[in-house]
């Protein structure tokens, strides 16, 4: 591949091109998940999650990725049901997750190496993004205790959302090409998370939960 | 004129941080707001009650050697660095002989389960950035009978949003069923907006359960879950301005500029509060059909000296939704008792832009028919009516209401010779009776144009006086009685 001179010197001086391309991606969902939440409204688990989510699925494919996804929510979820009736520290309870988490997994892919269902290649996935994922664990659960599963499950659904878009954009061959090639996107991406910051305008879920009152003020004719 | 958009009454999450919480709201204010301790004791400096504190958990130790004995039936745990609700308990009543205590669904929880929660609270499970937190043991408060027959088990509670000390917004919420007691709108707690100038309650709404969206509400008219569910508007909330006093009150002690007073009304000690919040929430706009930034935007460069003060604005500038929620139930229309109303001319009937007159008018429901002052009869376009009348020599009162009508018997035809005059009636004025002409006018009271008859009456402090005759199908408001 042919880099700019600017990468070029970069990688030259001791910077792999994945580091860099990984450390841009990084950038870009960051970027995406404050779109999302100060323009759209979506929630999330934080920022850490879905970028690590969106790089993890960058690594396993998207269809890998959400079935991995969905069995990692499935298993906490059991696990978590049946670990809060006994009585035990907080810290525990969540290492014992990880442990069924672990079994669970392990469970899963010599079921999915033995019946296919359609994910043949699951011995390929990297083991650092499987793991990734399986840290949305504690994220999903601590919603869970926190407020109540609905919110944890909504909350976990754009978190996903998000990543997943994250993910679209990231491994689109011509961004990332583009991306390396010129790195003053990194300024231009604090430009634009500074103009996000001072955004003071609704929401676009503003408008929707408002909705009522926007129709009220329709009605009213006395202002 | 432009019309200012709608949208811009709203007010967003992302304007609330930038423009409210973070500019008006030190990060000093909030760490008081956000420890309940530290807030009682502040509050209780300056003689506001909040629920009496039972017992402080603060660590393992302590809640080892907690006298379970001493506890008394009823009573709420929670942690003090708690969010939106999160990590209480409230206990309704104690198992008789155990050491078990019984919650508002009916679930027991024993001494082991309690002393497992209050683990998860000292451990930080509840509270902001899961730091290590205090568990207490606090009063329940017993709710006011009014409210009470509103809610399900748990206490109701009043959130009053106050800026710039003035009372900008406030809501009530109403546990239900649903959401266990507690009053908590996400898990399915009834609000309902109240008007800031009465007190009386206006919209009601609830979270919308089946929706995907998080925060979508639905209009509701009654209460839901309760064995008789009663209508949720039109509640007249007892002892309204004290608690805008005290929400003010918890306005300057805390020092939040931007801050929602969570109060409860304790059927014992009144109003009570709850909770201080530096982040108040958004729903309150849904509640109460309004938006929150105009509203703030409107008081935000008054200055406002005193507490009073800034009652007074709130109620001359936000108060008002009411009468168009009244109407709405009702269908009748709201007036009040001194109302500012427009009489059309007599003599430009049929032209196109009829010349009108202002005339203060006084809603009273003493008289039956209308009365008109004679100057102001005068004004708009009957003089030679009055001219006519005081030139027959009327004589200026009689003896009795049956000389009164005698006197109308045997003169009926001259006394209603002018084209204006419909009618003469007998009419008692003070002491007096009297025989007075009865014309017609066309006046606009509350937007709405009517022919009335009205008596030309000789002197009187209003220009008209509008009787029961017409006051039918209205509502009188008399909370304006002493404004002018």
């Amino acid at each position: 591949m042919n880099y700019s001179p600017f990468t070029d010197w970069l990688i030259q001086n001791g910077i792999s091109a994945q580091t860099l391309e990984l450390l841009v991606a990084t950038t870009i969902v960051a970027t995406i998940v404050s779109i999302f939440r100060y323009l759209f409204g979506t929630r999330s688990y934080g920022i850490y999650a879905p970028i690590i989510l969106a790089i993890a699925y960058s690594f396993t494919g998207l269809k890998y990725g959400l079935s991995i996804t969905l069995v990692v929510i499935l298993i906490s979820l059991i696990s978590y049901s049946v670990l809060r009736k006994i009585r035990m520290h907080y810290i525990t309870r969540i290492a014992i997750n990880y442990c069924l988490l672990a079994i669970g997994l392990i469970a899963f892919i010599i079921v999915i190496k033995k019946y296919g269902l359609g994910l043949e290649n699951i011995s390929n996935v990297p083991a650092l993004a499987l793991i990734s994922i399986a840290g949305l664990s504690d994220f999903f659960i601590k919603q869970f205790v926190q407020k109540s599963l609905k919110t944890s499950i909504m909350t976990l659904v754009s978190t996903v959302i998000v990543a997943s878009v994250g993910w679209f954009i990231i491994t689109r061959d011509y961004v990332s090409s583009y991306v390396i090639n010129n790195l003053w996107i990194l300024p231009l991406l604090i430009f634009v998370n500074l103009l996000i910051g001072q955004f003071k305008g609704l929401r676009i879920k503003d408008y929707f939960r408002f909705k009522s009152v926007l129709k009220e003020k329709d009605d009213d004719t006395k202002k | 004129m432009i019309q200012r958009s709608k949208y811009k009454d709203i007010l967003g999450l992302n304007r609330r941080n930038q423009e409210y919480v973070r500019p008006y709201n030190s990060p000093s204010a909030k760490r008081l707001a956000d420890n309940k301790i530290r807030t009682k004791k502040a509050l209780a400096k300056e003689g506001i009650k909040t629920p009496e504190v039972y017992k402080l958990i603060r660590n393992k130790q302590q809640l080892k050697f907690l006298d379970w004995e001493s506890l008394p039936k009823s009573f709420v745990i929670k942690p003090n660095q708690g969010t939106g609700g999160n990590g209480i308990i409230v206990f309704y009543g104690k198992k008789k002989g155990e050491l078990a205590w019984i919650r508002p669904s009916g679930d027991i929880m024993t001494k082991n389960d309690i002393i497992l929660h209050i683990e998860n609270i000292l451990d930080g499970r509840f509270s902001m950035g899961n730091k290590k937190d205090i568990a207490i043991f606090e009063e329940r408060v017993k709710t006011d009978s009014l409210l009470k027959q509103y809610s399900y088990k748990g206490v109701p509670d009043i959130r009053v949003i106050c800026f710039n000390g003035v009372p900008i917004m406030a809501m009530t919420r109403i546990p239900t069923k649903r959401s266990d007691g507690t009053a908590n709108l996400h898990s399915g707690a009834i609000c309902v907006g109240i008007d800031i100038a009465t007190g009386i309650t206006t919209y009601a709404m609830q979270m919308n359960t089946s929706s995907l969206l998080s925060d979508t509400y639905e209009d509701i008219e009654t209460t839901q879950d309760l064995r008789e569910n009663k209508p949720l508007r039109g509640i007249h909330i007892p002892d309204w301005d004290n608690i805008l006093e005290i929400a003010l009150k918890c306005q300057r002690v805390s020092k939040l500029g931007y801050i929602g007073v969570d109060i409860a009304l304790d059927a014992e000690h009144g109003p009570i509060v709850f909770e201080l919040n530096a982040r108040p929430g958004l729903g309150i706009q849904v509640a109460n059909k309004a938006g929150l930034r105009w509203r703030l935007e409107k008081v935000k460069d008054i200055e406002v000296g005193s507490i009073k003060k800034g009652i007074r604005l709130a109620k001359s500038i936000f108060g008002g939704e009411v009468e168009e929620s009244i109407e709405t139930i009702s269908g009748r229309k709201v007036v009040t008792i001194n109302e500012k109303v427009l009489v059309y001319h007599n003599t430009t009937k049929g032209k196109k832009e009829p010349e009108k007159e202002v005339g203060r008018a006084f809603m009273d429901t003493g008289v039956l028919t209308s009365r008109i002052s004679e100057a102001f009869a005068n004004r708009v376009g009957l003089i030679s009516t009055t001219k006519y009348f005081n030139s027959l020599n009327v004589p200026k009162k009689f003896n009795s209401l049956k000389d009164a009508q005698e006197y109308i018997d045997n003169n009926v035809k001259t006394l209603t010779l002018e084209e204006n005059i419909k009618r003469v009636a007998k009419i008692v004025d003070g002491e007096d009776v009297k025989v007075r002409p009865v014309v017609e006018v066309k006046v606009k009271i509350s937007g709405e144009v009517k022919d009335i008859e009205a008596v030309i009456i000789e002197d009187s402090e209003y220009h008209l006086i509008i009787g029961r005759d017409e006051l039918r199908g209205y509502l009188i408001d008399t909370t304006k009685t002493f404004r002018n």
